[in-house]
């Protein structure tokens, strides 16, 4: 049992089963009660709200799920594929939000770094998580986003103090079961003149598990700071996947944001790079391959609140079979915001006729001398290209895999880190179907 | 086997057997209004059935225009009108009639059997 003083009464039974089984701080509590009473007051979202206008959710039944009930810990063996070949300075794993095993290298801890569970990183540093948790994310967004503050498990919380360097990557892995609930929340600060590589990735237990995901992940980094943080997405096929992800970059400060979205049924992920100090820099590249009948949609915000700041947003998408893909980009430079470089853009490629790809980039700019640009193309393959691979002996999925592998080279190009070259590319062969 | 539960207005199926290989009963004909369509759940898949002078159409609930539904519609003669851009569909086909949609949206072969509205899950 918890011993909080709320500032809520908690009215519903199942939420307050679900507080009372955990044992946190005051401040969190009251968190979530707030982000509860929140979720209650809103509805689903609907079609009439310009991100989800595209967005068919009438097959999402959240009771099938039931994120608020106990999770037993489970000992399944998600797979992972960001770790090959890879030394790294801590790895988290977590299976249905709950944490199996958690590790920090002793050189890294004896810097000052935290690395590890979330809900612990609550309880030790309290007064430092308390700073940063959900103030960066907005939990009034949307109803899922609100489930998610309230409801959220297990997750990450990385603390690098000022000057500090995290040699290797750290590592976190989210898995799940067949028809499980992962709600877990990644918060990671970056002091002053810090750095670090994080490699996310999540995946179930098979690849046609069922299961509900409803994510969140902030990113603080502060004047000098600079990440390289990298997300693969791999669930089931028939995983609903929601996420609100932002980032904010201080003065001098860089991150770059490598994505690549390939499982899942439904995927709907709202994301921010705000710039708020001068000279700030952020480069995401986003890969998306789809098949059967997924759908994705990405909104992206590039928010340039200060001068001097350069963002550049590369998003490619290949599409096969009935799959649906929609990218929302927009970038705003807020008034003062001068000498401000933007750039964003939105390649696919359709390989079925019954593919559909929605690409709407848009700018929002007020303030005067600044650079915007961006740019969108969508096209089929040229079935001569693949009877020419065919006539030199490669199947039609080899041809597939070897054209859509030449797609994506453009995002190859802009990853430094080899292993996730490699998984890149094998997370691309193995969602190339089969062709008869 | 099927199981059947009611979510809103929408009736959902839960089903243990592949559905491409059989038809699946959907609903007493009684259930289904002249001229009302109706939006049913199956396996994830949503299908829209409608009564239409003597006989029953089954065609997939999506608009190839904007993905939605085009449960909320309501008919023009043999078509359901898209509530929201317009666009048409031919029940009997699925075809697109009217703009902007120009794909057609899938159709099922649909039997009465016994009184029981039964549908057959593959494209035509």
């Amino acid at each position: 049992m918890s011993t909080t003083v709320l500032t809520t009464p908690v009215v519903d039974p199942a939420f307050k089963q679900f507080l009372d089984r955990r044992v946190e701080p005051t401040w969190l509590t009251n968190l979530r009660l707030a982000a509860w009473e929140q979720y209650q007051s809103m509805n689903w979202p609907t079609r009439s709200e310009e991100d989800w206008m595209r967005s068919d959710l009438r097959g999402f039944h959240l009771d099938k799920y039931r994120p608020l009930e106990a999770r037993e810990v489970t000992q399944e063996a998600c797979p992972t594929w960001l770790l090959d070949g890879v030394e790294t300075d801590g790895q988290l794993r977590s299976v249905d939000g709950v944490v199996q095993h958690e590790q920090l290298s002793p050189e890294a801890a004896s810097r000052g770094i935290y690395f590890g569970s979330l809900e612990r990183a609550c309880q030790t540093l309290g007064n430092v998580v308390e700073q940063y948790l959900m103030k960066t994310v907005d939990y009034k967004a949307d109803k899922f986003s609100a489930l998610q503050a309230a409801s959220w498990a297990s997750g990450a919380f990385i603390h690098v103090p000022r000057n500090v360097s995290v040699d290797k990557p750290l590592h976190i892995h989210s898995g799940m079961t067949d028809g499980g609930v992962d709600t877990s929340h990644i918060l990671i600060v970056l002091e002053e003149n810090a750095s670090a590589t994080v490699l996310c990735e999540c995946s179930s237990i098979t690849e046609t598990s069922d299961g509900f995901h409803c994510g969140g992940l902030e990113i603080i980094l502060k004047p000098g700071a600079q990440l390289r943080f990298v997300k693969l997405q791999e669930w089931g096929d028939r995983v609903w996947h929601f996420a609100q992800q932002r980032a904010v970059v201080d003065r001098n400060a860089s991150i770059q944001w490598t994505l690549a979205a390939m499982g899942a049924k439904f995927v709907q992920v709202a994301q921010q790079v705000s710039l708020v100090g001068e000279g700030a820099t952020s480069q995401v590249n986003g890969t998306m391959f789809t098949r059967g009948k997924q759908q994705m949609t990405y909104n992206t915000l590039q928010s340039h609140e200060a001068p001097h700041c350069t963002s550049d947003f590369l998003y490619k998408a290949a599409l096969q079979d009935r799959s649906r893909t929609v990218w929302r980009g927009m970038i705003k430079v807020a008034p003062g915001a001068f000498k401000t470089d933007g750039y964003q853009r939105n390649d696919n490629l359709m390989l079925s006729e019954h593919a559909r790809a929605d690409s709407i980039p848009g700018l929002e700019i007020k303030a005067d001398d600044v650079r915007c640009t961006h740019g969108s193309t969508t096209g089929r393959v040229d079935d001569e290209l693949i009877f020419y691979a065919q006539s030199r002996g490669f199947t039609r999925q080899e041809a597939v895999h070897l054209i859509v592998t030449g797609f994506f080279q453009q995002i190859f190009d802009r990853i430094s880190i080899e292993s996730v070259r490699k998984a890149l590319g094998h997370a691309i062969a193995r969602q190339v179907r089969q062709y008869e | 086997m099927q199981s059947h539960v009611k979510f809103g207005n929408t009736n959902r199926f839960i089903h243990t057997v592949p559905i491409e290989s059989q038809f699946t009963t959907i609903c007493p004909l009684t259930d289904l209004k002249p001229a009302v369509p109706q939006t049913f759940e199956l396996d994830d898949q949503f299908i829209l059935l409608v009564r239409y002078q003597d006989d029953v159409y089954c065609i997939e609930d999506v608009c190839t225009h904007d993905g939605g539904t085009l449960g909320e519609g309501e008919l023009d003669g043999h078509c359901i009108i898209c509530p929201r851009h317009g666009a048409k569909f031919d029940v009997r086909t699925g075809e697109a009639v009217t703009m902007p949609a120009t794909e057609p949206t899938k159709s099922y072969e649909v039997k009465i059997d016994a009184g029981m509205v039964t549908v057959r899950l593959v494209d035509q």
